[in-house]
């Protein structure tokens, strides 16, 4: 035997796995190589330090932490929807921003970029009060000053109708 | 009454129950199996803190995943699979994790780690290698080697166990063994010249 061949048997000596031959060719070796032995010895050495490593415990709360785990672990499993919005809560909060910029931008659009559209904004609806009087007047040709003047006519004169001595107060200020 | 019962059981009659609903086998088997899943893990990482936590994983999984163990493999065998396979998952992040830190650290950051309080890895064993040397020579070691040699060495586990846990022949786990121990002596040596 020599020393490339004692290596790989060495694991095999040190736990008396070797065939009686093995051991005698072995034996024969170790006697004529100090370097051999002297790894032998050492190999002994080495594997008697890691059966003897000083072995971690784990802290003291260990199994109070591990069943606290369990139990939210059950509370998830028996509400599976707050489970599905833990777990997609980043795509469902990307998908509600997305959603929240396309409305605004299609509500800005239609009310600033497309004024005259029917989802403009509401001072567009205004300019289209009494429209009975106001499309009359159009297809006859009057001005648009003049129509809204016949409109304006339409209205009642609410402080007129709440404060009884209003026109004698303009005629003495006018005076 | 239950902790006179409970002594007599094995590891497979514990696992059996706890698949019936029994919730007091789960925790006897937790208690069996924490440390010994720490001491493997703790090796193999060489991180008090993520070590614990793969633990917890490994037992969690034991909660969810009980009706999955078939009496055909030892319990320990089927634990310790998981672990194995948890920790090294943990491994591989925490490698690129420290090539990260090791990137963006300057001069007066060389310690990274955070030593745990409870457990000194400095204590000398009994031979004249040091915990730390020892250590520092496992996280050394190819993946390949350093699972069997733990497994053997720290955890006393036999070869067929080993066999089972890592899905490899009896003859490749001796060869592995038997290289291992040598790639560990050889950086021990090392470590003692420099």
């Amino acid at each position: 035997m020599d020393c490339y061949s004692f290596d790989k048997v060495i694991s095999d000596y040190i736990e008396s796995n070797l065939s009686a031959k093995q051991k005698q060719e072995a034996n024969e070796h170790l006697a004529q190589c100090p370097a051999c032995s002297e790894k032998l010895g050492d190999m002994a050495q080495l594997l008697d330090a890691l059966r003897t490593l000083p072995k971690p415990v784990t802290r003291p709360d260990f199994e109070s932490r591990l069943m606290a785990r369990i139990e939210r672990q059950k509370q998830q499993k028996e509400s599976p929807f707050i489970h599905v919005f833990h777990e997609y809560s980043r795509v469902i909060s990307v998908a509600a921003a997305v959603l929240l910029f396309v409305a605004t931008s299609l509500f800005v659009y239609t009310s600033v970029v497309l004024p005259g559209s029917p989802a403009s904004f509401p001072s567009a609806s205004i300019r289209s009060v009494e429209p009975a009087a106001a499309l009359p007047a159009a297809a006859a040709g009057v001005r648009p000053e003049q129509a809204s003047g016949t409109a304006e006519k339409a209205l009642p004169d609410t402080n007129r109708v709440k404060n009884p001595d209003y026109n004698s107060r303009i005629m003495m200020v006018n005076e | 009454m239950m902790d006179k019962e409970k002594i007599k059981f094995t590891d497979e009659e514990l696992v059996a129950r706890f698949q019936q609903g029994d919730e007091r086998a789960y925790i006897e088997l937790v208690k069996r199996y924490k440390d010994r899943l720490l001491n493997f893990v703790y090796r193999y990482l060489n991180s008090f803190e993520q070590s614990e936590d793969v633990v917890q994983d490994t037992l969690m999984k034991l909660y969810t995943s009980a009706h999955m163990y078939r009496e055909i493999a030892k319990f320990s065998t089927w634990i310790f699979t998981i672990a194995a396979n948890l920790a090294k998952s943990e491994l591989r992040r925490l490698k690129r994790r420290r090539v990260v830190s090791i990137h963006t650290m300057g001069y007066d950051d060389s310690e990274y780690e955070i030593p745990s309080e409870d457990f000194d890895p400095e204590k000398e064993t009994t031979s004249n290698y040091g915990e730390k040397q020892i250590q520092e020579a496992i996280d050394t070691l190819p993946d390949q080697f350093k699972t069997v040699i733990i497994l053997r060495e720290v955890q006393q586990l036999s070869y067929e166990e080993i066999s089972q846990i890592l899905g490899i022949s009896i003859g490749t786990v001796k060869s592995r063994i038997n290289r291992g121990r040598l790639r560990l002596q050889k950086l021990l040596k090392d470590l003692k010249v420099r």
